[in-house]
């Protein structure tokens, strides 16, 4: 149509003129309808694959420790008196055909403690692709496989986290595969960076992770990991969670690290048992326990355990159980989580609780209320 | 104001059976079809059009039912949020020159993100369309109504066009055209 527009004859002529007039309206009316069709195409091939999708949450808390100051080390919810901010965190994904891609994004406190550099603010950052219908292949920054709570509080019953998450890794970078055997067995194999929760790679890629998903009736589900590497050290990993009736669910892990036998800075063997049973007594509220024991390993080199400033676990030998009552209530997308926990080392000696007066004593209380926007 | 007016009237499309469950029925006739030639056009679009469904035959024959599901979104326009997904089960029956479908069994499974940024069901919530003001709220429900009626027209409508296109059959083998160049 172009063409004929071009190759017309005596431009200025009047009659000329209305039919160039008629044509150019013809050619607005066809681009249009391309235009049409091509949004068409592109709708309908939307529609096939998932929409961009947004997700995250925003949380905040007000922490009470019954001693008077912060008492209890596991990760986040560290102000003590204080109405404070966890982090607002932000993932966008996509999916067009086998390719897909998530970007996590996280700012705030929670997300500073959760990330190896702060002015990343990367939680998860990787692609994968579906090489066929049962084996997946992913490479990036990702969430670890290893554990059973999460950095993000939309993914904990509990606001505040155990033992066994906060010794354990956060994010592991790296490539894996995963194959689905059947609807309820899979196995992911990869290989990732030598040091956990770190955007490179100190020397090299030599930390093997590996999870085999094994879902013995429905509505249960176990993941048996482990990830093992000359820098990083071993851990081996239970995670099941179990929703046995409507109301009723029940969720264990169970971990053992050593460290690496050169592996420098700080790093100790633990072992780890914690048991989640949650019931639901209305359409809004769920009570939830966390009842769990953790143990440093007596092994663990006391010169080393100096180099921690922070450690979050009783000195070598020493163990603790924390008991941890959590309520969630719903109101739409928002949740409040009240809840209280006791935490109690073993013996005085192995403790890391202070008094009130700043005396070493083996036990340690607080309260928390959260309130979690997920989106 | 039209798209908003369509968009509301989703939901009506579904009707209740005598079991007091949700229900999307339609009766197609369709003249010149013999059984045969609607069943096996059944059959290939069960198989083809959503081909991650279940199909297998019904009871009698010339019927096929089956099981699929399908992802409930909601949020703007250029970035969605996965609430869920709702299963649900379908039957196709052929007679002589119509044949009848419908789709029931809704069940909604709300959706997670997991640590990895995937959205995955959450275990063991099931909770049937039916029951869905004591569970979700009403904006929800009647969202979830909406999307269910209008997935339930659009499988449908592809149903139709499977069964009035000769096409939607399995392609015969053609034979190759092949040109010797010795005789000439």
């Amino acid at each position: 149509m172009y063409q004929l527009i071009i190759k017309q004859p005596y431009f200025f002529n009047l009659n000329h003129l209305i039919n160039m007039k008629k044509k150019i309206l013809l050619l607005l009316l066809a681009a249009s309808a391309f235009s049409y069709a091509s949004k068409a195409q592109d709708t309908v091939k939307t529609t096939a694959d998932a929409p961009l999708v947004l997700y995250g949450s925003v949380d905040t808390y007000y922490k009470d420790d019954f001693s008077g100051h912060a008492n209890i080390p596991t990760s986040f919810a560290s102000d003590n008196n204080s109405i404070s901010i966890g982090m607002v965190d932000l993932g966008l994904k996509k999916t067009v055909g086998n390719a897909s891609f998530v970007g996590e994004l996280s700012f705030g406190p929670r997300s500073d403690a959760s990330i190896p550099t702060s002015g990343y603010h990367i939680q998860n950052l990787y692609v994968s692709y579906n090489l066929t219908s049962k084996l997946n292949a992913s490479a990036g920054y990702m969430s670890t496989f290893i554990g059973y709570e999460v950095i993000s509080p939309s993914g904990n019953f509990n606001y505040s986290t155990s033992y066994l998450f906060t010794n354990g890794p956060f994010q592991n970078a790296g490539f894996k595969l995963t194959y689905a055997f059947s609807d309820k067995v899979s196995l992911m194999a990869g290989i990732f960076n030598d040091e956990w929760n770190a955007y490179t790679s100190a020397h090299d890629v030599s930390t093997f992770g590996a999870q085999l998903t094994v879902t013995p009736v429905k509505n249960w589900t176990a993941y048996l990991n482990v990830a093992t590497g000359p820098t990083s050290g071993t851990e081996f990993d239970l995670t099941t969670a179990y929703q046995i009736t409507t109301a009723f669910k029940l969720g264990l892990n169970a971990a053992t690290f050593s460290p690496a036998h050169y592996s420098f800075g700080g790093t100790y063997g633990f072992s780890g048992v914690a048991l989640y049973p949650q019931i639901a007594v209305s359409k809004a509220v769920t009570l939830g326990l966390r009842e769990e024991y953790f143990k440093t390993n007596s092994s663990s080199d006391a010169a080393l355990w100096n180099d921690i400033s922070h450690p979050a676990a009783p000195l070598p030998g020493g163990s603790v159980l924390a008991s941890t009552l959590t309520a969630n209530i719903k109101a739409g997308p928002l949740t409040f989580i009240p809840e209280i926990r006791l935490d109690n080392i073993n013996n005085k000696t192995n403790t890391i609780f202070t008094d009130n007066n700043g005396a070493p004593t083996t036990s340690a209380t607080q309260f928390v209320l959260a309130a979690v926007y997920a989106f | 104001m039209l798209s908003v007016k369509a968009a509301v009237a989703q939901k009506d499309l579904l009707s209740f059976d005598e079991h007091n469950k949700y229900i999307y029925y339609q009766v197609v006739d369709q003249p010149g079809l013999s059984i045969d030639t609607l069943q096996d056009r059944a059959l290939y679009f069960a198989k083809t059009a959503y081909p991650k469904n279940t199909v297998k035959k019904g009871e009698t024959s010339g019927n096929y039912t089956g099981t699929g599901k399908f992802l409930i979104v909601s949020g703007l326009a250029v970035a969605k949020h996965i609430d869920g997904e709702i299963n649900y089960t379908y039957y196709i029956e052929c007679k002589d020159q119509k044949y009848r479908y419908w789709l029931t069994d809704f069940v909604f499974t709300p959706y997670k993100v997991d640590r990895y940024g995937n959205s995955v069901p959450e275990q063991g919530v099931d909770i049937p369309l039916e029951s869905g003001l004591s569970k979700l709220d009403k904006k929800q429900s009647d969202s979830y109504l909406n999307q269910a009626g209008a997935f339930s027209k659009q499988f449908g409508d592809k149903l139709k066009a499977y069964m009035i296109k000769a096409s939607a059959l399995p392609p015969k083998e053609i034979k190759k055209k092949v040109i010797s160049t010795k005789d000439w």
